[in-house]
């Protein structure tokens, strides 16, 4: 039996308010029949991050704009439509909420079953999204609030085999722009930085590179930034234009190697399993960046294994990765009831232990 | 003769998830259940078992109403988050109605209403009634000590309700059914925070750069 899937995705975990629709016939390509994503760089700007509360009260009063939006480009109503798929986490709890309220009222009214999606399986289930992809496959995850590497073994079953133990690396892009004086988001200021620069200059830290499996460490990577900033600002009376631009490639370097290392680390565990055809695949803002891009590929051309990166609209955060996330786990049978939980904790991988936050409320991701 | 307006109405604002749906001038079915949390999870079921109860269908409605705060950050989104994705699904008008607005419902004007904020605070508003027989308005939302507050309403001589008087979503339904009789354009509902968000810009200036 083929039976095409028409949903709509919602995603607010973050700074991003979007929506999309996604179509998918079995044994077809999945089409995107819309996908919007309105950011809130401008809203954050003043305040070197995302503020939770200002993101919160942003996605509310744009989230209804954005799927009318949506619905409009895909020329669809709400009655050509098969389910409701919404991120009910992990992620800044107020956005995720607003989210999860707004697709219930929808679900609710237009009677339409009801999926919540885990965030970090919509930018994991991305590769299949833009390429026919079996699972298994190995997954990295590098984005502003996330850094893990996942086995993909179907749409509700991930396996951890590492991840960052502090900081995320695009969390670690932010903090290097804010010392820098360069604007956020960190990420494209500091590539675009770092084009100009020497990474030769300065030889930062690979944390964690000593000690053995596929954890990861950004921390201190930012705080060596910091103290050779604070170096050189004392050296010169300031920070010369072209000594910061030498500092953020070292520093885009360092963050590169480290990946490139835990990759091939990362690929040796996944190989073992002896998987048919091996891919690997990036998803998440982080693998926007060309030189992290470029070191992965390469890793992989070393070992034979498939490099997939999704288009960079597909990488950042969008509502089209919670569409297909929806439409996978509804082939699966799963629905939620309108009880559902906004959870601002919520690991990808239920088995492996807790990584970050095993406190009280548990895991974050 | 068109059939009476069906007009569902909650609030989530505070502890407790509030709702209530009216037909015409008769309230038909209410709820009230106090909650600290869960407001998330309990909201659209407790608006489900209502209308089924009062043998209604969601496509039955003619508007929502609900309740912007100001109160609780969080809890204001939960229900205007909801009330916005209804009447994206229904075509019909969702309404706002402020804590002051339903708060008022019912009294004779003109009263202080007052709604608690942390901190020992309250956001105040003096509600009137601009012309006889007609719905209350307020005056701009100040923010202040409740000590301060219940002063200046003892100056004035007005009575007062709250700060912390439950809000009722009989009185939101009320107030959404005037606005709705009214027939003038209904603006999407926005939280009412009246205060701002919680944020400073870093503290720490990068190094002067130099050429």
């Amino acid at each position: 039996m083929t039976r095409s899937l028409t949903i709509l995705g919602l995603e607010s975990s973050c700074d991003d308010t979007a929506a999309a629709i996604v179509r998918h016939t079995e044994h077809d390509r999945p089409a995107i029949l819309s996908s919007v994503v309105t950011g809130q760089k401008d809203l954050h700007a003043a305040f070197g991050g995302v503020v939770p509360e200002i993101a919160a009260r942003a996605h509310t009063e744009k989230l209804d704009f954005c799927i009318e939006q949506a619905l409009h480009e895909s020329s669809l109503t709400l009655q050509d439509l098969d389910a409701i798929a919404v991120t009910a986490g992990p992620g800044l709890i107020g956005g995720v909420l607003s989210g999860v309220m707004m697709a219930k009222g929808i679900a609710a009214a237009a009677e339409l079953p009801l999926i919540g999606v885990n965030h970090l399986a919509g930018h994991a289930l991305t590769p299949r999204l833009v390429e026919p992809v079996e699972f298994p496959y190995l997954m990295l995850l590098v984005s502003g609030g996330h850094c893990q590497f996942l086995v993909a073994r179907s749409a509700e079953h991930f396996t951890r085999l590492g991840g960052t133990i502090d900081d995320a690396p695009g969390e670690a892009f932010d903090k290097t722009a804010r010392i820098l004086g360069l604007p956020q988001p960190g990420g494209p200021s500091v590539e675009q930085e770092a084009a100009r620069g020497d990474p030769a200059r300065f030889a930062f830290p690979r944390p964690l590179l000593d000690r053995p499996g596929c954890d990861l460490s950004f921390s201190g990577l930012k705080t060596s930034v910091l103290r050779a900033r604070d170096a050189e600002t004392a050296r010169y009376g300031g920070l010369p234009r072209q000594i910061r631009a030498d500092l953020c490639a070292a520093f885009q370097h360092a963050v590169s190697g480290v990946l490139a290392e835990k990759t091939r680390r990362a690929l040796r565990l996944y190989l073992a399993e002896k998987p048919e055809d091996p891919i690997f695949a990036v998803a998440g803002g982080v693998a926007a960046n060309k030189e992290i891009r470029t070191v992965l590929e390469i890793v992989c051309n070393e070992q034979g294994v498939r490099f997939i990166a999704p288009p960079q609209a597909l990488c950042t955060d969008n509502a089209a990765m919670i569409a297909w996330a929806g439409i996978e786990l509804f082939r699966l049978g799963r629905k939620d009831t309108l009880s559902l939980s906004a959870r601002p904790r919520w690991p990808l991988d239920q088995t492996s232990p807790a990584m970050l936050g095993s406190g009280r409320k548990g895991a974050k991701a | 003769m068109p059939p009476e307006p069906l007009i569902l109405g909650f609030d989530t604002s505070a502890a407790h998830c509030a709702a209530a749906l009216r037909s015409g001038s008769d309230i038909i079915a209410r709820a009230h259940e106090p909650m600290q949390r869960g407001q998330a999870e309990r909201l659209v079921p407790l608006l489900e078992e209502m209308l089924n109860h009062a043998g209604a269908g969601w496509r039955d409605l003619h508007a929502v109403g609900v309740g912007i705060g100001p109160g609780n950050f969080t809890g204001v989104r939960i229900a205007v988050s909801a009330a916005r994705g209804m009447a994206l699904a229904l075509g019909i008008p969702a309404i706002g109605v402020s804590s002051f607005e339903a708060l008022a419902e019912g009294h004779v004007l003109p009263v202080m209403v007052l709604v608690g904020a942390p901190r020992g605070h309250v956001h105040a508003q003096i509600r009137t009634a601009p012309l006889a027989g007609k719905p209350s308005s307020g005056d701009s939302p100040r923010y202040m000590p409740l000590a301060d507050a219940l002063a200046q309403a003892g100056a004035t001589g007005l009575p007062v309700i709250g700060p912390d008087a439950l809000i009722r979503a009989e009185a939101i339904t009320a107030a959404a059914a005037r606005r709705l009789a009214a027939g003038r354009v209904i603006e999407r509902p926005k939280p009412l925070y009246l205060r701002a968000a919680d944020a400073a810009p870093p503290r720490e200036r990068p190094p002067p750069i130099l050429p």
